[in-house]
């Protein structure tokens, strides 16, 4: 019972990590029906930034943050000078664009830091607390609680700010909201920048456990899929509710299912996702949409 | 039938160029250089599937990896398990992966493009764990080994009686693909041409359309899917052929990045994209990594930077600047550059009535 | 100089023509209706204003040409256009949307008595404040768009059919409530409408666009004593 709970415990703290990534996800799928291929890959960038600042004698609770602001230009940025001059082509182009995207950052992480994994402090030990009987680390419990205050000001920003009502108007009504005085394409490009800062928490979340390297966020942007697709890929909520479940769901399964063990867990997420769009296409809190001739 | 050849359309000619291009390419270059471009013929023929697919029925996958791998690994399978003939595997390969694919289609009918998308790309990257698993079937991370086939009778003697030269093993692997090659093509040429070709344009132009008028959505798109792996599963198959080896890292996400780069350079939707598509994903990144340490004014650790993530950036790079600037890939250009041509030859057509201005070639 | 003019306007959709050359004006502070049947270009009017449609010839407002301006920057200028459809965002709440109306405001107090006023005007938005706009019946939808258009506070309203769909006594009720609005706070207004009646009671002035181009016009007292027009554009 008390590895069990732990390892739900770090199943939820996985879950936090598949999270972020996730509503990274949501946020440019909610601006314009897009799922960016490339969120992993910007997520990696961001997190060698990071690296690079705190090698640069950086203290992590500073690097953190300006790795956050970083981030949030550069999604900006990439939304301005690649996405932006190819707003109404086809959704399956805009795929493919973002699909180049993550194989250009891949190689320039390659190009600029190499392949060789480097370690990624974090500011949280490895030691174990004993909570309740089960053996919790302070890592495992400074993912969750970094994790979810992210999670939370994201929620605040767009729930109860002025800025935050502007960019999901323009993400749901583009033409209603040009009406109102609102500069749709700027939301746009703010969503990206939100999207860019938030997944790059999940990477300097994830980093110190994988070790930093270019293919880092290739399993964890499959995680993440799991978890949008499950959560329904419009639904902020959805998607926490559902990193927390892959990332307890694929805990557990390995831990317990010795065929799937360590190596198949992936295989974990990739059963959820066709599972998902097979059953439950929208899955927990997705709407159905109407599909236009 | 003089008359008949004397007014085929140019494009007739070209084709036929270009097949005695390949079919003599061997007599010139070196035999490791001809398993090379076999290599670039199988993913010309894996880029020619994935095109089916998405060019022509607006389905996208960017699982075709996992299709080659199917194929590879069937081949790879039944000649060292089985020790069954290597060329006689290569259509087993194909159709065993056909089907599969064929009943990949069925689930993902439901799917939306993006749904789509996204599935195939989480199997792509689950593909070298899935393989490495069944390690008695696949021999686990180490892969099976192949032996490279010798070249029968027959075709040594017709290729000393041309060069006078021996053959190799290479040569007659590139053989194999090339007539692979040729055939798979001239399928897909007639299937485009027929009534399913169109069923398939009809689908990618507007699905809700299409079935309003009365087409088979459901079965031409798994029958899309089916081909498409097939095409996948021969590809996957001579690649083991040529290569000699298969192992889980043959197939990495990257393959299907790799063939759906050389999908969108080469053109959706076009029989000769395919070919160019291949030859420029194949090339593009050996040739870089010689072209680049040659140039003496790049230092070295570029250089060797470049080596290594070349491949990656260009790819990504191309990706991007083609959907921006040119979404129909080559072909497309040529196709666009062909017919403006055209039209400042022979006049565009008359604004009141449509008609062209008359000429006597028919095409 | 009128607050809003309009000099030989020609626009359309893609290869289609809508608009042939329609040049009118609305004074400040007075209520201009735009009448004529359906497909004479009324509604491809108010989208030149805003930008919304392709359009040549010159759009003023306030003495500055509106050409190339996108559309929010219109707005910004101080014109509110409550569409064909009314334009509420049904993703959100009733709060929400009316916080649309005022969030580029700067003038906090005065945003306050205003949100009291949309609240005396129409009550039922108060009520249903946390609701989503989507739970609204027509009649609300309207009220609500009305109330999020006064709220932007601003020089010239553009309405497109107020009362279409709507049940006559909230017809009326609505068209209390532009006429007040205009008559407390000095908005211009142009309405278009299909209901003739309704438009030339309100309107001091009014057009009848005919096929893209304005057939009548003149002051609303003299077009609706006039029997003629009356029965040949506005239907009764």
């Amino acid at each position: 019972m008390q590895e069990f709970s732990q390892q739900v415990i770090s199943g939820i703290a996985s879950g936090g990590i598949f999270a972020s990534l996730a509503l990274a996800l949501v946020l440019i799928y909610n601006a314009m029906g897009l799922v960016n291929f490339a969120q992993g890959e910007m997520a990696m960038m961001a997190t060698f930034v990071a690296f690079t600042l705190i090698s640069r004698g950086v203290s992590y609770w500073i690097a953190f943050p300006l790795t956050l602001a970083i981030a949030f230009a550069g999604g900006i940025l990439v939304q301005r000078i690649v996405i932006r001059p190819v707003e109404r082509a086809p959704l399956l182009t805009l795929v493919i664009i973002t699909l180049g995207l993550a194989t250009l950052f891949n190689g320039l992480a390659g190009a600029i830091f190499g392949y060789v994994p480097r370690s990624f402090p974090s500011p949280f030990s490895v030691e174990t607390v004993n909570i309740l009987g089960a053996f919790v680390s302070y890592r495992d419990l400074g993912v969750i609680a970094v994790s979810g205050a992210v999670l939370l000001l994201i929620y605040l920003l767009l729930q109860r700010t002025t800025v935050g009502l502007t960019m999901r108007a323009a993400a749901h009504h583009p033409e209603a909201s040009r009406l109102l005085g609102v500069h749709v394409s700027w939301m746009l490009a703010l969503g990206w920048g939100l999207a860019s800062a938030v997944g790059a928490v999940s990477g300097i979340m994830v980093a110190p456990i994988i070790l930093l390297e270019p293919n880092m966020m290739q399993t964890i942007i499959i995680y993440a899929f799991a978890a949008a697709v499950l959560g329904g890929i419009e639904s902020p909520l959805g998607a926490v509710i559902g990193g927390l479940i892959v990332g307890v769901t694929v805990n557990l399964a390995g831990a317990y299912l010795p065929f799937v063990g360590g190596d198949l867990q992936l295989a974990v997420a990739l059963a959820i996702i066709i599972g998902v769009l097979v059953l439950k296409p929208n899955g927990l809190f997705g709407r159905p949409t109407v599909r236009r001739v | 039938m003089m008359k008949r050849l004397r007014t085929l359309p140019p494009r007739y000619w070209l084709v036929l160029v270009v097949v005695l291009f390949f079919i003599g390419l061997p007599t010139v270059i070196d035999s490791f250089l001809s398993g090379e471009w076999a290599q670039a013929l199988v993913l010309a023929i894996a880029i020619m599937g994935l095109n089916i697919l998405v060019g022509y029925s607006g389905q996208l996958s960017l699982g075709h990896g996992a299709f080659m791998a199917l194929g590879a690994y069937t081949s790879a399978i039944l000649a060292h398990r089985y020790k069954m003939d290597y060329l006689l595997t290569i259509p087993i390969a194909g159709l065993v992966t056909g089907m599969i694919g064929f009943l990949f289609g069925v689930p993902a009918l439901r799917l939306s493009a993006l749904y789509l998308a996204l599935a195939t790309f989480a199997l792509a990257v689950v593909t070298p764990s899935l393989i490495k698993r069944p390690a008695e079937l696949t021999g686990g991370v180490q892969g099976i080994v192949l032996l490279p086939p010798d070249p029968p009778q027959f075709a040594r003697d017709a290729f000393a009686a041309l060069t006078g030269a021996p053959m190799t093993s290479d040569q007659w692997t590139y053989y194999v693909t090339l007539a692979w090659t040729l055939a798979l093509f001239w399928l897909a040429w007639n299937l485009v041409r027929h009534r399913a070709g169109r069923a398939m344009r009809a689908l990618r132009d507007g699905e809700v359309a299409a079935s309003a008028s009365g087409i088979n959505i459901a079965g031409y798109k798994t029958l899309a899917f089916g081909i498409s792996a097939l095409y996948a599963g021969v590809a996957g198959s001579l690649f083991g052929l040529g290569t000699g080896f298969v192992s889980p890292d043959s197939f990495p996400v990257g393959l299907s990045i790799q063939l759906l780069v050389g999908t969108v350079v080469g053109g959706l939707a076009s029989i000769p994209g395919p070919l160019l598509g291949g030859i420029f994903a194949y090339f593009l990144p050996i040739e870089s990594n010689q072209w680049v340490p040659t140039q003496t004014w790049i230092p070295g650790q570029i250089v060797s930077t470049i080596e290594k993530a070349g491949p990656a950036v260009t790819y990504g790079a191309v990706l991007i600047l083609v959907m921006i600037f040119a979404p129909n890939g080559v072909v497309g250009l040529v196709t666009t550059a062909y017919t403006r041509m055209r039209q400042r030859l022979r006049g565009v057509p008359d604004r009141e009535t449509g008609q062209m201005p008359s000429d006597h070639q028919t095409v | 100089m009128a607050l809003l003019e309009l000099e030989d306007v020609r626009a359309g959709y893609g290869a289609t023509s809508v608009l042939h050359g329609v040049s009118l004006a609305v004074p400040e502070g007075e209520i201009v209706s735009l009448l004529g049947a359906n497909g004479a270009g009324k509604t491809t009017t108010l989208r030149s204003i805003t930008g919304g449609v392709h359009w040549t010839g010159d759009i003023r407002f306030g003495g500055r040409s509106l050409r190339r301006m996108h559309t929010e920057d219109v707005v910004r200028h101080g014109i509110a256009h409550v569409p064909e459809g009314r334009g509420i965002l049904t993703e959100l709440t009733v709060d929400e949307n009316l916080r649309l109306g005022s969030h580029l405001r700067r003038d906090g107090a005065a945003v306050r008595k205003d949100y009291d006023r949309v609240f005396e005007y129409f009550p039922v938005l108060r009520e249903r404040r946390r609701l989503s706009a989507s739970t609204l019946s027509g009649g609300e939808q309207q009220m609500l768009a009305l109330a999020r258009a006064f709220l932007m506070k601003p020089r010239l309203m553009l309405l497109d059919e107020p009362s279409l769909g709507l049940a006559p006594m909230i017809v009326r009720a609505i068209f209390e409530i532009i006429r007040t609005i205009n008559a407390a706070d000095r908005v211009a207004i142009l309405l278009v409408e299909q209901n003739a009646r309704l438009a030339l009671d309100v309107s001091s002035e009014a057009y009848v666009l005919e096929v893209g181009r304005v057939a009548v016009s003149g002051a609303s007292s003299e077009l609706k004593g006039n029997e003629s027009v009356r029965r040949s554009y506005l239907g009764y």
